[in-house]
């Protein structure tokens, strides 16, 4: 029973989304309709507009890789050293760290907004990575370090004996070994920048360039006298479904990497 | 060897800095300047003006009681649910790690997009919900037209959405807990309320402890759901403060007085971070 309970819980609200994406809009608001019960007209509409809905999802694709991969550059080394510096450094700068990944990242879209602004950083996909990796790093390098911490020390002392260096033991022994954590860290990054609004709302105006999730809000908001919830709810579920494929494709490291992150670190 | 750490970390750290304490810091500067279209976006010194202002501003304690409830009550919400759903997922069942990956599928979505998705559902009268309630004879609830009810949709919206990061954080917790406590109550004929009073609780404070941290700074700072399921309406019964410093900057250009409002927002958050934090920990100790 409970578990029926939780699957309608969870499922229900999609579910609906999709129902409501396939049905005549007159079907929706309850008048009787001559036409056929379902249409993927809704579809066509957004795969049509200006510009086409597929835009968006790219556009989010294209900020999430760049912010991951920047991330991820910044957090292993920065994580490494968390994890060998020593317990009383470690510990307060960690505390920070958690602290960063706590705070409400809306309450910097002013300041942000003010970067872009002296230094032409708006309207340019590639420059949205630079704040979103500075979002993500509390949670990459909590997370990473947590499995920096798992490798045995002897590994890396019979290293040194082998006379390799700092640079070569972490590119040939550190990093082979990291490669789950560092999967689990980039979905979490990428699931992030994919949802992330205030910024992207403040940094890109022009409507070609929108993330998904600006992009949404504007599909909310320019439509005040109809109601296409049809077309809404194509929007959803043509949103949704790129995340809902992720989750499904890589549940394990997803979900190691959620509780990973939050009980070590 | 040390210093070659400290090497190391300096980039991200540095990032961290000029990401998060160095618009902080600017707040507290641009706090104490007019930049207004009057000013032509140009900051001018006005000393406190801008704090006198914000303490007797009745939106911005409005929108902080507004706050303040919609985070108790969904955070509330969410411990109860997720600790529900972690002890259900927690049991051996069939189909127990799909379940729990359906159950996770809601905290992926952006938020826009459901919170889109839920003004759909909270339609009234075309809404599912209120198709129901019709059905079965009741009348449809104004969900997103009554200030009394409406900032309770964004509660359900918010819990929707965050309960199962919760209980995928307490189900961690649970497996934790050695089973052979459990065996050794069960030779003194407890019951389940007695163990999880006894044991499960216990050991799962800290847990709990993150998730209600961890949680109640991102609902204080609750932004992307209101701003699209409501705008802040109906007459303003769900403005948030972070809707209220995007409104001052976005819509009315008054840039120093939505640094203010930012910083106000902060200093409620700690506030409500220092209250929390020390009530329970006292609590935990004894």
């Amino acid at each position: 029973m409970a578990r029926i309970a939780l699957l309608i819980w969870s499922l229900g609200p999609m579910l609906w989304q999709l129902y409501t994406s396939l049905r005549p809009t007159e079907a929706l608001t309850g008048g009787l309709s001559a036409g056929p019960v379902w249409t993927l007209a809704h579809y066509q509409q957004l795969l049509q507009g200006d510009p086409p809905f597929f835009t968006y999802l790219l556009n989010s694709a294209l900020v999430g890789v760049s912010s991951t991969a920047l991330t991820l550059a910044l957090a292993v080394p920065c994580a490494y050293g968390l994890s060998r510096i020593g317990r009383a450094a470690s510990r307060s700068l960690s505390l920070a760290v958690a602290a960063a990944a706590a705070f409400p990242a809306v309450l910097l879209f002013l300041a942000l907004l003010e970067v872009a602004r002296d230094w032409h950083l708006a309207n340019n996909l590639l420059a949205l990575s630079l704040p979103y990796a500075g979002l993500c790093l509390p949670l990459a390098i909590l997370l990473l370090q947590a499995s920096f911490r798992d490798i045995p020390l002897e590994l890396e002392e019979a290293a040194v004996m082998e006379g390799m260096g700092l640079w070569q033991r972490l590119r040939w022994v550190l990093l082979p070994l990291m490669t789950p954590a560092m999967a689990s860290a980039a979905l979490l990054i990428f699931i992030f920048c994919w949802n992330e609004y205030p910024i992207a709302l403040t940094w890109l105006s022009r409507s070609d360039l929108l993330t998904l999730a600006p992009a949404m809000a504007r599909i909310a908001g320019s439509s005040v006298f109809t109601i296409p919830y049809g077309a809404f709810a194509a929007a959803t579920v043509l949103g949704s479904a790129p995340l809902i494929l992720l989750m499904l494709l890589f549940q394990r490291q997803i979900i190691s990497g959620l509780t990973q992150g939050a009980i070590k670190g | 060897m040390r210093w070659k750490l400290w090497l190391l970390m300096a980039p991200a750290l540095l990032w961290l800095l000029a990401i998060f304490a160095a618009p902080m810091l600017h707040y507290a500067w641009l706090s104490t300047h007019a930049e207004t279209v009057l000013t032509g976006l140009e900051p001018r010194p006005v000393g406190a003006q801008q704090w006198l202002r914000l303490w007797n501003d009745a939106r911005f304690w409005q929108d902080t009681w507004q706050t303040l409830r919609f985070s108790a009550a969904s955070v509330g919400l969410e411990m109860v649910l997720g600790l529900a759903i972690a002890l259900l997922l927690h049991q051996p069942l069939r189909g127990r790690g799909t379940l729990r990956t359906i159950s996770l599928l809601p905290w992926a979505l952006p938020t826009t997009v459901m919170a889109l998705g839920w003004r759909w559902i909270f339609n009234d009268p075309y809404g599912p919900i209120n198709q129901l309630m019709q059905r079965v004879g009741l009348v449809s609830v104004p969900f997103l037209s009554n200030p009394a009810i409406t900032w309770l949709a964004a509660v359900w919206a918010d819990t929707w959405k965050t309960t199962p990061f919760v209980a995928l954080l307490l189900l961690a917790g649970l497996q934790n807990i050695p089973a052979d406590l459990y065996e050794a109550t069960a030779l003194e004929g407890a019951g389940p309320w007695q163990n999880l009073r006894r044991i499960t609780l216990p050991l799962l404070t800290p847990y709990l402890l993150i998730a209600l941290l961890f949680r109640l700074a991102q609902a204080l700072g609750v932004f992307d759901l209101i701003q699209v399921l409501t705008g802040g309406g109906p007459a303003g019964s769900t403005e948030s403060l972070a809707l209220y410093a995007y409104l001052n900057a976005m819509r009315f250009l008054d840039f120093g007085y939505s640094a203010t409002v930012m910083l106000g927002s902060f200093a409620v958050l700690l506030v409500v971070a220092a209250v929390v934090g020390l009530g329970l920990r006292r609590r935990v100790l004894r």
